[in-house]
């Protein structure tokens, strides 16, 4: 099923002309037998590897001068060395890359990587059989899963997935140069800023906010919600509101003053150390996201697993979210998906844990949401989109 | 040595050789996968087949046509931007340059050594809104009082422009430096102005030049996506970019092979026409 | 006799004046051009000693020297420069050389192949760099091969090749061959000629082709990012460093490099100079 090309498939194509065989035909043919992924292992081996291959996001680990020191704490109490590789720094292109392989049923050689649930990819690698399942039982530290990430649509029983950091989508803006803008209506319709904002490229991120300031429901999205939000921001395209589209690019425009007001995620914002700029959950709310964890095929689903296992120890989390000064240890500053890690920060590092973008409030938690996952792969919408932004 | 006298008529396949199976093995493959993805059809959930789907190209072409001619239109005119730009330097490297010449050059193509995100940023920051260029530039008029520089169609192909500046100037060099200076010196001798040697006697002999740096800037510029990505607004986007969100976003792998190939095809007929105008012989190289 | 001299003397000075101006212009005009090139790596050095306010390096704060006695201080920044320069070193190398053989071949046999021949020099520059490396990359995945610095190398070489070739063919178009008769009419076979006569006349060509192949092989990042594995080159390590925020040292080491090439540079004209004084003494 994950081979391309059969040979039943190679000798239909001979059938339909000579041309169809191509070069790439024949050598697929012929050519791979590599590290074939396992076909869905039934039992798991319960027997931990050497090695753990994990690749995430650039600078997404708490870190001590040039190590790491929660995975040097798990190889200490595993004996697991943690071959962890910043590589991926955009869901798309990653994407682009792992699935040359994975479509031909070869293993990436990773344990655990890292995809963000608010773009169409960490679906897509579930729905397309990409992923190994959990071996739960070695993750009895699930149930300190936040209960607002235990069914996600694409996941529901958390089969697959696991999240690793969460952060919010809303709305920056300067102070020197505008009066606050709290809302997607002052952002999109507000005469003044015309010209001056920019909104993400990103669909589940902009489409979460306009649907949320339209009145509707952007986790179960339909066509007339869609369309509704849609020539929203067509509509603020053409008459030149908007200045750009961005992905994280919009920070040094934000922070220079060529920008009065961006739609912006949490993190980056409080890394500017700009006090002049400040961010916001809009009024009618924002987008939650969450990076997550996935063992994709081939990987070795129980070293993996007990990995997942290790950062969900609420102690473990709290400390790599915070840090902590005393041991000059720098923390991942997200948001934890982990119940209880905000209680263990407060021993490490009591002024990080008091800081609502890391640790927010059940109030400010209530007013994000995620994106409906169907709507990410819905090829019409992709198409509407992928013209209004890049066409 | 008797070998190769013998076998004359081998030479030039010998001398190909190496580089030609090169790209053969790595380049053209590659493209015959391009070009056979292509043709599919289907989607990434269901999965993609080959239906000798022409309609890919078609569709391709009929939506995204303002696309392809906008990619050409600021390839061109980064490409004669360029070569204005770097025609004086490269003859004042060439004929004034003495034993400086290779430093020259190596400045040329320094700022490729800080990576493009990195040198694009610096111009954001020296084109900035607030910044010292474009206030100097409203005062003068030459933008109005809200106008910008940044997210324009102007920082698009400035920011090509730029980039490409050691694609057009170092051929230009080195066609340039070639020239044997007693050649300009007979034509002064024979009563022509500097001005005239210059447009009878140099220009044409720095032409192959010419036509390489113009060449080597065009034909990648035309395909571009990073500056328009980074530099423009919606409305100035190139068929890199839609290249570039068909890959990776929709994941239609067939549309932007499609799209690819009419790019290529749209600049092998500009190359053509351009060849006409300045005459074969310097595109392809005379024989022997 | 006075009034005369005067007279006379007017229009010199204006003469001498526009005879000044027009043969400095061009060097006026040329200085504009490098200060226009080398701008946005003024701002990258100055930048490269701010101490930035928070994680990104893109509002001027504070004066620091530890960017530059820590260069290294970031993860994987080390290796990624490392790999990059040993990449660009190679493939420029190899791609310099095989495209000069093929603008050989192109500009002095006439043969059969030779218009598909240019067709297929074009064909890599016109290729929009994302399906170049993504279907490159699926060569190797049916190859089998492991990704990694061979990957790497071979796209390099590949895109560069074409660079190459039309950079020397410039040259080589406008060769004089009455050069190369008169050596082997004096009795040197093809080879010497090629080594004693032809290669030092286009060795100009050479370097330049060999300069452009390593600044592109040093910049590329599209092509790389599909066909590198595991392994991170300087520009892809920016590119994810990128996201939250460049550290200084990222402009640290593009100073680095820039300044390390100059100073190379002008210890070769130092030398040349040497050697020239030495040769007239």
């Amino acid at each position: 099923m994950t081979d391309e090309l059969t040979r039943r498939q190679l000798l239909e194509r001979a059938a339909m002309g000579g041309a169809a065989i191509t070069f790439p035909g024949i050598l697929a043919a012929c050519g791979s037998s590599g590290s074939k992924a396992s076909e869905g292992t039934t039992s798991v081996e319960q027997k931990l590897a050497k090695t753990l291959n994990f690749s995430n996001w650039t600078l997404y680990m708490d870190t001590k001068g040039k190590t790491f020191p929660s995975l040097e704490a798990f190889q200490k109490k595993t004996g697991v060395h943690v071959n962890y590789v910043e590589d991926i720094n955009d869901n798309a292109s990653f994407f682009a890359k792992i699935q040359g392989p994975l479509s031909r049923g070869q293993s990436i050689d990773r344990d655990i990587v890292v995809l963000t649930d608010n773009d169409r990819y960490l679906s897509l690698m579930i729905k397309k059989g990409w992923a190994e399942k959990l071996d739960k039982s070695a993750i009895p530290n699930i149930k300190n899963l936040v209960d607002v990430q235990k069914h996600p649509n694409f996941d529901p029983n958390r089969d697959y997935s696991l999240p690793w950091q969460s952060g919010m989508t809303g709305i920056a803006y300067n102070d020197t140069l505008t009066d606050p803008v709290l809302s997607v209506d002052d952002l999109l319709e507000g005469p003044k800023l015309k010209g001056k904002i920019t909104v993400l490229n990103s669909m589940g991120d902009a489409m979460t906010l306009v649907m949320l300031s339209n009145g509707d429901d952007p986790t179960k999205v339909t066509d007339k919600t869609w369309n509704a939000a849609y020539s929203r921001i067509k509509k603020a395209v053409d008459n030149k509101q908007i200045r750009q589209f961005t992905g994280n690019d919009y920070a040094p425009i934000l922070a220079r003053g060529d920008l009065m007001a961006a739609m912006s995620w949490s993190g980056d914002i409080a890394q500017l150390g700009n006090k002049h700029i400040h961010w916001n959950v809009p009024e009618a709310g924002g987008a939650l996201w969450t990076d997550n964890m996935l063992i994709p095929k081939g990987g070795n689903v129980y070293t993996a697993s007990v990995y997942m296992n290790y950062v969900y120890d609420p102690k473990v989390q709290g400390l790599m979210e915070a840090g902590d000064p005393k041991r000059k240890i720098k923390g991942i500053y997200y948001i934890p998906p982990v119940k209880g890690a905000g209680e263990a920060a407060k021993q490490y590092d009591p002024a990080v844990a008091k800081n609502t973008l890391i640790f927010p409030t059940a109030s400010m938690l209530s007013k994000v949401k995620i994106f409906d996952s169907k709507a990410l792969n819905n090829q019409k919408y992709l198409e509407q989109w992928g013209n209004l932004v890049s066409g | 040595m008797n070998w190769f006298h013998r076998h004359r008529g081998l030479t030039p396949y010998l001398l190909l050789a190496p580089g030609v199976v090169f790209l053969a093995v790595f380049f053209l493959v590659p493209l015959g996968f391009l070009a056979y993805q292509s043709l599919e059809s289907g989607n990434f959930d269901i999965g993609f087949s080959f239906t000798w789907s022409w309609s890919n190209y078609w569709d391709a072409l009929h939506n995204y046509k303002a696309q392809f001619i906008r990619s050409l239109e600021y390839a061109g005119i980064a490409t004669a931007l360029a070569l204005v730009i770097s025609y004086p330097v490269a003859y004042w490297i060439a004929f004034r340059g003495g034993r400086w010449k290779n430093l020259l050059l190596l400045f040329i193509v320094a700022p490729f050594f800080v990576t493009y995100l990195i040198r694009t940023l610096a111009w954001e920051t020296i084109l900035s809104d607030n910044g010292f260029v474009v206030n100097t530039l409203q005062s003068l008029h030459v933008l109005g009082p809200s106008g910008r520089l940044l997210a324009t169609s102007t920082a698009v192909v400035t920011g090509i422009t730029y980039n490409f500046l050691p694609f057009m100037a170092l051929p230009l060099y080195v066609s340039l430096e070639q020239i044997d200076e007693r050649l300009i010196e007979a034509a002064e001798d024979l009563y022509a102005s500097k001005l005239q040697a210059f447009l009878r006697v140099t220009f044409p002999l720095s032409l192959p030049g010419v036509v390489a740096g113009t060449l080597l800037t065009f034909i990648p510029a035309a395909g571009d996506f990073i500056n328009a990505q980074l530099l423009g607004s919606t409305n100035n986007h190139m068929i890199g970019n839609v290249i570039q969100s068909k890959f990776l976003e929709s994941t239609d792998y067939p549309a932007a092979a499609a799209m690819s190939f009419i790019l290529m095809a749209g600049i092998l007929v500009a190359v053509f026409l351009y060849a006409r105008l300045v005459g074969t012989e310097q595109l392809t190289g005379t024989a022997a | 006799m006075s009034a005369v001299a005067v007279e006379r003397a007017g229009p010199n000075v204006l003469a001498k004046v526009w005879a000044f101006v027009k043969h400095h212009i061009l060097t006026a005009y040329s200085i504009l051009f490098f200060v226009y090139l080398l701008l946005p790596i003024a701002v990258v050095v100055v930048f490269s000693f701010n101490n930035p306010p928070g994680k990104f390096n893109y509002t001027w704060n504070a004066f620091t020297w530890d960017n530059w006695i820590h260069w290294d201080a970031v993860p994987g920044i080390r290796s990624s420069i490392v790999l990059s320069l040993q990449i660009a070193l190679l493939a420029s190398l190899i791609a310099t050389a095989l495209g000069t053989l093929i603008a050989l071949a192109l500009v002095r046999y006439g043969f059969r192949g030779r218009a598909t021949t240019n067709i297929l020099i074009f064909l890599p520059l016109s290729t929009p760099e994302i399906v170049l490396g993504a279907s490159l990359l699926t060569l190797f995945l049916n190859l089998n091969v492991i990704f990694g610095f061979w990957t790497i190398l071979i796209a390099h070489i590949m895109f560069c090749i074409s660079f190459a070739v039309v950079t020397v063919k410039a040259r080589l178009v406008g060769f004089d061959r009455h050069l190369e008769e008169a050596a082997m009419d004096l009795g040197a076979n093809e080879w010497t000629t090629f080594r004693k006569v032809t290669l030092p006349l286009i060795a100009p060509a050479i370097l330049a082709a060999l300069l452009l192949c390593f600044a592109i092989s040093i910049d590329d990042f599209v092509v790389t990012y599909f066909n590198s594995g595991p392994e991170v080159t300087f520009p892809l390590f920016v590119w994810g460093a990128a996201r939250i925020g460049a550290p200084p040292q990222v402009n640290v080491i593009g100073t680095a490099i820039f300044v390390i090439a100059v100073t190379l540079m002008l210890i070769n004209v130092v030398v040349q100079m040497r050697r020239e004084k030495r040769g007239l003494a």
